[in-house]
C-alpha cells in the first residue's frame, strides 16, 4: 500500500484554536511539523545520510549480538562485528533485495567500511587500538535505544511482541537456546538453574536487540535512498521527504520481526517468523514511542531528583526523547546523544559541513548543530508516522466530508497536545534561530 | 637598575601616546606588550641577582634632587619590594594581554597603563617618603581616566568615588609623613632618616593610625572599602586586574614599609586591635561576597576579605606570619588577576555577570569550558585549596598568627571556609547546570582569551607545589622586620622618650659589621651607607 499526501481543498473547517494551529494547518495541508524551507530540507536530508551510515553498522551489530554473541557472560568483543555480518545482505538494498528501497549495494556502506578500517585517525591500526581510542562507531547509543524499547515495552501497550516475551512458548524457546548455548558449561547451567529469571530476562533483551536491528535494517536504506534522491533533485521539499517516509512505512510495514539465535551452526528460533509480528506495529511504532518520545533522563544532562518529583512516577509520562531532548549538553561525557552525534559527525555530507561552518561556532560546535538538525529530521520522521497513522486509521486529507476532516483535526490536535510540554522542541524548530 | 623599571614604562607611555592615529590598535597593543615584556624580563633578571640571605636594601640608586625639600631620588629594594615589583611587572603585562585588541582609544589606554606601571614600581622602590608619595599619587589620575573612559555603565560615579577616596588616602599619608619628619626633626624625607626617629610612643600611635587609615583606604580595609565594589565592577577587566592585583598591594606595602617599618613599637601596641580589625574585614568580606548576585562584585568583596589575612599576618608580628602575609600579597595578586580576567571573558562572551542568568558554562561545546575550568581553579586557589598558591600563603599566616591571636586566627579560618561557600555558589550557578537554549549562542573563546589565564594558572599551581619560590624572597626581610620590633615587655619598660631605634642591631639580626664582612658596602642598610 502506498500513500501520497495530497493537498486538501481549502474548505470546510474553521481555523484551529490549538496552540500549534499553524502546525496543524500544515499537517492538514499534507505538510510536516517541520516548516517547508530549503534550509530545513537540506538539514534533514543531510542528517538522514549521516545517520544512515552508522545505522548500517548499528543494525548489523545488533543482529550480530542477538544472534551470535547472545548470552556470552563476558562480551568484550560484541562491538567487533564479524565479516559475515558486515557482508550480510540488507533485505532492502542490492540486487537480491526482497524489496529494493536503496539502489546501492546490499553489503555494508563503503564509507562505513572505510571508517571501520581506518577510523577518524585515517590510519590502519589494529581494530582494538581504534576501539580503545574511541575511534569507532558507538554502539552504546544503539543499545540505549534498545533498552528504552525494552524498558517501556511493557507499558506502551503496543502490538503483541512484548506480551509474547512473557508467554510460556517464549520461555520454552528461550530455555532451549540457553541450554544449547551453555552446553558443556556446568557453571553457567548451574547458575541458570539457580536464577532462571535472570537468564530469561537477558534473552528478552536479546530479542529487543534483534527487534531494533530488524527495524534499522529497513531505515538505513530508506535514508540512503532519500539522500540520493535529494542529490538528484528528486526530493525538493520537506513534504516530499515526509511522503517518501510514509510510502516507505506502508511498503515495508509487514516485514516480519523475529529473533533467531545461531549456536554451533544450528538456528534456534526464539521468536519464529511464523508468529507474524510485523515491522510497523512491533518495531516502528514502539520505537517511535520509546525513543522519540519517552526514553529516560540521560545522565549528564541535568540532575534529576526522583524523590522531589522531578522524574514522573509513571513511565508513560516520560518525555526525554529526541523530540524533547535538550541538545545543548551534547558533548558531555556519558550521554548517548553525544555518542550518536559523534558517529554522525564522521559521515556528514560536504554541503552540511559547509553550512555548519557558517553558523554559531562553526566546526567547534558542529556536534550540537548537527544534533539540533537531527532533532528537526526526527520531527519530520514523526510527522510521517502521524500522517501514516492518520492514513491507516482515519480519512484522506482531501475527504469531502467535514466530519471526517474534523476527526482528522482532532487526531492531529491530540498528537500535538504531546508537544505542549515546555521542554518540547516543536516551538524551537519552527525557526532557524534554534541551532 | 631599578630606574629602568620606572622610566622604561613611563617613556614607553610617552612614545605610545605620541603615535599617530593611523597606527592600528593591534600595533599599539603589541608595542605596549613589548615594553611591559621588557620590564617583566628586567624584573626577572633582578630576581636572579637578588641576594636572598641579605635582609637589607639592595640595588640602591641615589641622586640628589630638591635638597631644600629633603627630596632625593633614592631607590632600593628588599625582599618585600622585590616580590611586589615582580608582581607589578607581571600583572601589567597580563593586563595588557588581557585587553581587547579592538579597544577604543588604544594609545591613551596603553599609555595610562604603562604610566601606572612605572608609578607603582617607583612607589615600591622609593627610599624617600616624599618620592614614595609622588609615585603613589602618580597612579591616581591614570586610574581615574582608565575607569572613567573604559568603564561600565556607572563608570563616572565609580571613577569619582575612587578619586575622592584615593585623594583622601593620599592626604592622610602625606600628613603622616610630614608629621613624622617635622616632629622627629629629621633632616630630610629619606627612609633611613625616618627609621631613626625617636618619637614618644603616644605620638607614634597617632601617626601610625593616620598612616593605617591612609593605606587602609587603598587596600581597602573595612569600613573604608565602599569605593572598591563600585570601582572594581565598573572598571574594565584589565584595569580591574591592576586595581586588585597591584593597587591594593600598594596599600599593604605602605602598611608594612611605613607602618610596621617606621613605627614598630606603636605597631606592636596596636597589633591586637589590628588583628581584630583584620578578622572583622575577613568575615565582612566573605559574608558580603556570599550575598552578591554579580560575580564581579562577588570577587571584589572576596578581595576585601583576603586583604584581611595580610593585615592579620602583619599584626601577629612573627616571621612566619609576615612571610605568609607577603606571600599572600603575591598569591592574592595572581588569584585576583585570574579571577577578574576570567570574569571579564565571561562578561564579554555571555553579556552578563548575573548569577541568575549565567548557567552551564562548563558545557564542553556550547559553553566556555576552558574558561570555566580555569575559573574553578582560580576559585579553588582563592579558597585556599592545598596544592595552589593561596593555600601556602594562608597556611603560613594561620601558622604564624595562631600562637599570638588564636581567636582571630580561628575567625580567619572560618573566613576561608566562607570563601569556599561563596565560590561554590558562584561555580555551581555559573559553571554547572544547563545552558539556556534560548540564549546560549555565545561567541567562540579564542586562545588569546585563555592565554593570560593559562599563564596565571600555571604560576598559581607552580607556586602551590613549589612554595619556596613564593616565600624565599621575603624570608630574610620578614625576619629583620620582626626583629626590629620590641617585645611587649620591652615596650612596657622603655620610657616613651627612649624608644629603641629600629635600626639598632639586636641579638636576632645580623650585626652591620658582620654584614660588612660578607657584603659590599653599597647594599647595606641605607642609614649605614648613605652619606
Amino acid at each position: 500500500m502506498t500513500a501520497t499526501i495530497v493537498s486538501p481543498t481549502p474548505t470546510k473547517l474553521p481555523p484551529s484554536t490549538h496552540e500549534f494551529a499553524e502546525v496543524i494547518h500544515r499537517l492538514e495541508a499534507g505538510g510536516a511539523m517541520l516548516p517547508d524551507t530549503p534550509e530545513n530540507l537540506m538539514q534533514i536530508i543531510g542528517l538522514y545520510k549521516a545517520y544512515a551510515v552508522p545505522m548500517d553498522f548499528y543494525w548489523r551489530d545488533l543482529l550480530y549480538i542477538a544472534e551470535q554473541v547472545f548470552l556470552n557472560p563476558l562480551p568484550f568483543f560484541k562491538y567487533f562485528i564479524s565479516d559475515e555480518y558486515l557482508k550480510l545482505h540488507n533485505h532492502y538494498a542490492g540486487d537480491d533485495a526482497d524489496l529494493r528501497i536503496w539502489r546501492g549495494e546490499a553489503t555494508a556502506h563503503p564509507e562505513l567500511l572505510e571508517f571501520i578500517e581506518k577510523g577518524e585517525l585515517k590510519s590502519k591500526l589494529p581494530r582494538l587500538f581504534h576501539h580503545w581510542y574511541h575511534d569507532r562507531i558507538n554502539m552504546e547509543f544503539a543499545e540505549e535505544c534498545m533498552r528504552a524499547m525494552l524498558w517501556h515495552g511493557r507499558d506502551m501497550g503496543m502490538g503483541q511482541f512484548d506480551a509474547y516475551l512473557d508467554s510460556e512458548e517464549y520461555r520454552q524457546n528461550a530455555d532451549r537456546a540457553i541450554k544449547a548455548y551453555f552446553k558443556g558449561n556446568p557453571l553457567m547451567l548451574g547458575l541458570y538453574k539457580a536464577f532462571p529469571e535472570m537468564f530469561i530476562e537477558q534473552v528478552r533483551q536479546m530479542s529487543y536487540y534483534s527487534n531494533l536491528g530488524l527495524f534499522w535494517e529497513i531505515m538505513a536504506p530508506v535514508f540512503f535512498e532519500m539522500s540520493d534522491l535529494y542529490d538528484e533533485g528528486k526530493i525538493a521539499s520537506v513534504p516530499d521527504a515526509m511522503n517518501f517516509l510514509v510510502n516507505g512505512i506502508f511498503a515495508i510495514s509487514g516485514r516480519p520481526i523475529y529473533h533467531h539465535v545461531y549456536i554451533r551452526g544450528e538456528c534456534y528460533e526464539i521468536i519464529p517468523k511464523s508468529k507474524g509480528f510485523m515491522w510497523l506495529y512491533e518495531a516502528a511504532l514502539p520505537y517511535v514511542e520509546a525513543v522519540f518520545y519517552r526514553t529516560s533522563p540521560f545522565r549528564g544532562t541535568k540532575s534529576y531528583n526522583a524523590q522531589a518529583g522531578q522524574v514522573p512516577a509513571e513511565q508513560k509520562d516520560f518525555h526525554y526523547g529526541v523530540l524533547y531532548a535538550d541538545k545543548f549538553p551534547v558533548g558531555t561525557a556519558g550521554i548517548p546523544p553525544t555518542l550518536l552525534a559523534q558517529d554522525m559527525l564522521h559521515f556528514l555530507p560536504p554541503y552540511l559541513v559547509e553550512y555548519y561552518q557558517h553558523h554559531c561556532r562553526g566546526e567547534d560546535d558542529m556536534l550540537i548543530q548537527l544534533a539540533v538538525s537531527f532533532q528537526r529530521s526526527m520531527y519530520c520522521v514523526t510527522s510521517a508516522v502521524i500522517q501514516a497513522l492518520r492514513t491507516a486509521l482515519l480519512y484522506p486529507l482531501d475527504d469531502p466530508n467535514p466530519e471526517h476532516l474534523m476527526a482528522n483535526r482532532q487526531f492531529f490536535e491530540a498528537q500535538l497536545d504531546r508537544f505542549k510540554r515546555p521542554e518540547a522542541r516543536l516551538r524551537n524548530i519552527q525557526t532557524q534561530d534554534y541551532r | 637598575m631599578l630606574s629602568v623599571l620606572i622610566w622604561l614604562p613611563i617613556a614607553g607611555a610617552a612614545v605610545l601616546g605620541c603615535l599617530p592615529q593611523s597606527v592600528p590598535t593591534k600595533q599599539v597593543r603589541n608595542g605596549a606588550l613589548a615594553i611591559s615584556g621588557v620590564v617583566l624580563l628586567w624584573s626577572i633578571w633582578l630576581f636572579t641577582q637578588f641576594d636572598l640571605t641579605n635582609p637589607v636594601f639592595q640595588f640602591q640608586e641615589h641622586l640628589p634632587w630638591i635638597e631644600t625639600l629633603g627630596l632625593d631620588y633614592d631607590l632600593a629594594l628588599d625582599g618585600l619590594s622585590l616580590v611586589l615589583v615582580g608582581l607589578n611587572s607581571l600583572l601589567t603585562w597580563i593586563a595588557i594581554l588581557s585587553s581587547s585588541p579592538r579597544i577604543e582609544r588604544p594609545r591613551l589606554f596603553y599609555s595610562l597603563i604603562l604610566l601606572v606601571s612605572g608609578g607603582v614600581t617607583g612607589a615600591f622602590v622609593a627610599q624617600n617618603l616624599l618620592l614614595f608619595f609622588l609615585f603613589y599619587e602618580l597612579e591616581l589620575v591614570p586610574f581615574y581616566l582608565l575607569i572613567s573612559i573604559w568603564g561600565g555603565a556607572k563608570r563616572g560615579y565609580a571613577a569619582i568615588k575612587f578619586l575622592i577616596y584615593t585623594a583622601i588616602s593620599g592626604a592622610l599619608i602625606l600628613a603622616g609623613f610630614l608629621g613624622l619628619i617635622w616632629l622627629s626633626g629629621a633632616a630630610d624625607f629619606s627612609y633611613a632618616s625616618a627609621l631613626g626617629q625617636t618619637l614618644p610612643l603616644g605620638l607614634q600611635v597617632v601617626l601610625l593610625t593616620v598612616l593605617i587609615i591612609g593605606f587602609g583606604i587603598k587596600i581597602p580595609l573595612v569600613p573604608f572599602h565602599t569605593w572598591l565594589p563600585d570601582t572594581y565592577v565598573e572598571a574594565s577587566a584589565p584595569v580591574t586586574i591592576l586595581l586588585g592585583g597591584i593597587l591594593a598591594k600598594l596599600g599593604t606595602y605602605g602598611i608594612f614599609r611605613f607602618g610596621l617599618g617606621l613605627f614598630p613599637e606603636a605597631w606592636a601596641k596596636l597589633s591586637p586591635v589590628l588583628a581584630i580589625w583584620a578578622a572583622v574585614s575577613i568575615l565582612y568580606g566573605a559574608l558580603a561576597a556570599i550575598a552578591q548576585k554579580d560575580i564581579k562584585r562577588m570577587v571584589a568583596y572576596s578581595s576585601i576579605g583576603h586583604m584581611g589575612y595580610i593585615l592579620l599576618g602583619a599584626a601577629a608580628l612573627t616571621p612566619l606570619a609576615l612571610v605568609g602575609s607577603i606571600s599572600q600579597m603575591v598569591a592574592h595578586g595572581l588569584i585576583l588577576a585570574i579571577l577578574f580576567h576570567l570574569v571579564g571573558v565571561i562578561e564579554q562572551k555571555v553579556g552578563s555577570r548575573e548569577l541568575d542568568v549565567l548557567n552551564g558554562l562548563l558545557n564542553p561545546i556550547r559553553g566556555l569550558p576552558s574558561i570555566s575550568s580555569l575559573l574553578i581553579l582560580g576559585a579553588m586557589a582563592s579558597a585556599g585549596i592545598p596544592g595552589l598558591a593561596g593555600f601556602i600563603a594562608e597556611f603560613l599566616i594561620f601558622q604564624g598568627t595562631y600562637s599570638i591571636f588564636p581567636l582571630q586566627t580561628l575567625i580567619a579560618v572560618v573566613g576561608t571556609g566562607l570563601t569556599a561557600v561563596y565560590f561554590v555558589i558562584l561555580l555551581n550557578r555559573t559553571c554547572f547546570g544547563r545552558l539556556d537554549n534560548a540564549t546560549a549562542y555565545y561567541p567562540r573563546v579564542e586562545f588569546e582569551d585563555r592565554f593570560p589565564a593559562l599563564i596565571l594558572a600555571g604560576l598559581i599551581a607552580f607556586l602551590g607545589i613549589q612554595p619556596s619560590w613564593l616565600v624565599k624572597w621575603s624570608e630574610a626581610t620578614s625576619t629583620a622586620m620582626v626583629a626590629a620590633v620590641p617585645t611587649v615587655e620591652q615596650i612596657a619598660t622603655v620610657p616613651d622618650a627612649a624608644v629603641p631605634d629600629a635600626t639598632v642591631p639586636d641579638a636576632t639580626v645580623p650585626d652591620a659589621t658582620q654584614l660588612e664582612v660578607a657584603l659590599p658596602k653599597e647594599i647595606l642598610l641605607p642609614a649605614q651607607t648613605t652619606p
